[in-house]
Order: structure tokens, then sequence, then C-alpha cells
């Protein structure tokens, strides 16, 4: 479709100038509009400033794009591995499954520790959400949710409770309304707020005693599959990655989007903040994952091998920052050192995809859950 | 201008806004940045439990008995 000539269908006052001359009928936000065709110019100019036409806005665009990269490009002094280079190389880790999590009839596909460093709830394609004891390893609790393909669990700061959410578009008995399937869920620091992200491209706050949105999110042009919430020292922001290869940092009060990141030359599967809340990693379906700081507002590291060829479907930090643990879809965790960029340890054991590793509270254990339908704690 | 030329011209003005406020955004060096990170890390390291590894007496997931796998 290019710009059209309208054949003027009706002839009759003008709703703006009330001159009686052959109308447009148009539709602005559904709403027909039957102005004369002066008339209907003057809307449209009404959105720019004086001197503005869409040709020099986009002229503007182009040469703000480049004036971004360049002044990024300026702080490049150096690589943050070569700055790494002086720290000492990481001995071998000593980490092994040492428990195994059976029960799910189906892949998992996400989990959550609960602050009291032992419970986790883990939600899967078969519909259930189950919440273990890691220590003992048995089922405090399951429920069946009326939706297969749960994508999304998070378990709520006081341990209280546990929201869920997926192909059913809502999260934990329609707290959360989206018109496309739920991806991930976090409550923010009270167990009154949820934060989501939704394969309709926005993500949304809401207040789950109400149900009521409080702010939503847009800018992602594609699914968002991810998001994590900055540790509370650090305020109200919250970084969210998707299919449209951007990672982007939103201010929650405001739904502005502060900071935008595009380097991956695919889907971004998952995103995590490293703890002290400066920088964040991302990881996806093109084989590496990515290290951002955002005081420098660039990319710092990129973590691949030319062995590792499956997208990597999520990550997590150590509790000092220094690991970055990575699943993969060829059924391994990576652990990389993040300051060096090298890989210091591979992770075998699952016999499917691995969908989520979350690091406990007190950084004691990883669990990682995975399609073959197990979850496993590793220490 | 039809209406779709008008939703366009929206579409680019959000754009430019949003490019915008990030071009305008204060951005520090990455050596500093990196040091920063660097610092972090060294400073938390010895409470770190994957990476320094602690005794199977402390860690209440290193148990002495096999795990049970069915």
């Amino acid at each position: 479709m290019c710009d059209q000539t309208f054949m003027a269908a009706t002839f009759g006052p003008c709703e703006s100038c009330g001159k009686p001359s052959p109308l447009m009928n148009i539709y602005i936000k559904n709403e027909a509009i039957n102005y004369c065709s002066f008339c209907v110019e003057l809307m449209a100019c009404q959105g720019l400033q004086s001197g503005e036409s869409v040709a020099s806005l986009k002229r503007e665009c182009e040469s703000l794009k480049k004036k971004l990269e360049e002044e990024r490009g300026k702080l490049n002094d150096v690589e943050l591995h070569q700055v790494a280079d002086k720290i000492e190389v990481l001995g071998a880790l000593a980490i092994k499954t040492r428990r195994v999590l059976k029960g799910h009839g189906n892949k998992v596909l996400c989990m959550d520790w609960c602050k009291d460093k032992r419970r986790l709830v883990s939600s899967s394609q078969d519909g259930k959400v189950i919440v273990w004891d890691g220590f003992t390893l048995s089922k405090e609790n399951g429920i069946s949710v009326p939706c297969t393909w749960v994508m999304a669990c998070a378990y709520a700061p006081t341990g209280c409770a546990v929201a869920c959410g997926g192909l059913d578009n809502k999260c934990s008995k329609a707290v959360a309304m989206h018109t496309n399937y739920v991806s991930g869920c976090t409550f923010t620091n009270s167990d009154n707020q949820i934060l989501t992200s939704s394969g309709d491209g926005s993500c949304a706050l809401w207040d789950v005693e109400s149900g009521q949105l409080l702010q939503s999110f847009h800018g992602h042009t594609a699914d968002v599959l991810s998001l994590d919430l900055a540790p509370s020292e650090t305020g109200n922001t919250f970084v969210s990655g998707g299919c449209d290869k951007k990672a982007n940092v939103w201010d929650m009060r405001s739904g502005q989007n502060i900071q935008s990141f595009e380097s991956h030359v695919s889907d971004i599967n998952c995103v995590k903040y490293y703890p002290s809340g400066d920088a964040f990693a991302s990881a996806s379906d093109d084989a590496t994952c990515r290290f951002y700081d955002l005081r420098a507002d660039r990319e710092v590291a990129v973590y691949q091998k030319d062995s590792v060829i499956f997208g990597a479907s999520t990550v997590d930090f150590s509790l000092s920052g220094r690991l970055l643990f990575a699943g993969y879809n060829d059924y391994t965790i990576n652990v990389w050192d993040v300051l060096k960029g090298t890989r210091s340890s591979i992770l075998f054991g699952h016999e499917n995809r691995v969908s989520r590793v979350r690091v406990s509270p007190d950084g004691t254990a990883l669990c990682s859950a995975s399609w073959d339908h197990t979850l496993r704690i590793w220490a | 201008m039809s209406s779709k030329a008008h939703n366009n011209l929206l579409h680019t003005k959000r754009i430019v806004q949003q490019l915008r406020i990030e071009a305008s955004i204060e951005r520090i060096k990455v050596s500093k940045a990196s040091a920063d990170l660097m610092n972090y890390c060294s400073e938390h390291a010895r409470n770190d439990p994957l990476l320094m590894g602690i005794a199977a007496s402390d860690n209440p997931f290193k148990e002495k008995k096999p795990c049970t796998i069915l």
C-alpha cells in the first residue's frame, strides 16, 4: 500500500471547518472522520513542529543513531578481558549433581528459588506447578494449572505465594492479562506487585490484589521472552530481552525505555542482572552469551566458542558475579569466567535441553530445569 | 496525507524521541566500568560458595551419603 488518492465518496459540510466540499472519509484510531482535504492536511501537519516532515525526522533518526555509535565508541578504550588479565585464572570447580528432582510428567520449563534457600518452585508443560524442598526432595505442594506450557513461575519474596503463567496468556488466576503468552514473571520487592513479559511484545506491572495494570512498557518490536529486576539497592529498573534481538532497560515508574542494546544476531532467550546491578548478561539462540555494562552503555564481553553451536536458553550469575552459568540446547551447562571471557567448566547430566538455571539465594547451589522432565541441584 | 502516512509520522517521531533520550545519557569509559566490575568480584569472591567451594559439612546439599538416584 502506498499513499492513496482518495475518491471522494461523500459531499457535505467538513467536520472541522464547516465548508461544504468533497469529504475524505478516513479512520484515525478506529474513529471515522469526515474532513475536507485541506483540513486533513492541516491535521496531519499538527503532529509536526515547524519545519519538520517525515523526511527530516528520518534524517534526524539516522544522524542520532550515528551519534550514539560514535559516543559509545569513544569510551571503548580497553576490553574487559584485557583489564582482567592481571587477576588469577580460576581453579577447577568442584561442582557436581547433588540432587535429581523427579516428578514432572513433561518438559520442565521454569523454576525459581524461595528466599529460604531450600524450597523451589518449578513449572512444566504438563500444566503442573510443584513446590519442592531442595534438601529432602519432598514435594510440598502441587497445583494443576488449567493450561499446558506453563512457561514462567516465580516465588514471592515472603515465600507465601507463587505466580505462574504461560500459554493461557494469564499470570496466576488472571492477575495479569496479556494478549499473547506470558513468557516470564517476577514479583517486585513485595508480594503485591508482579512484573510480566509477554509474547505480545510488551511488559507490564500489575497489582496482585486488584489485578489492575499499574504500568505498561512498550518498545520491543517482537515477543519479549525474558525479564529481570535490578537488585534492590539500585532502584526501580528492569531489563527485558526478546525476539527482536534487543535488550531494553526500563524505568518502572515512568514506563520509559532508558537504554537499549542490540548486538545479538538472534532471539534473546534470557536476561539477568549482574549482582551489583551495574551490568547484565543475556543468552541467545545465536549460541553466545553477552555481557553489557549499563554505565558504559555497551557490550563488554561475548562468551562464545567455536565448539558451542547450540542456542543458549538461560543464564545466571554466581553470588560474586565471577561465574556465569549458561544452559544450552545441547543439554549442557557451560560455566564462564565473566571477567576473562573464557569457559571455566562444563556441567553434563541432563538428557535434554536445559530450560532454566538459577543460583540459590545464598549462592550455595545451582538448580537447573530441563526438557528431560527433571531438575538437578548442583553444588 | 492518508491516515497510514499519519501513523508513519507518529511512529518515526517516537523513534526520534527515544533516540534523543538514549543519546543524551551519561556514559563512563569501559576501563573504569571494567575496574569496578573486577572490584566487585574480588570483594565478594570469598563469600561465593560455588566459586570457592565449601566444606561438605557446611553445605546442606553435599551429604556424606550418596544421592538417591532412582
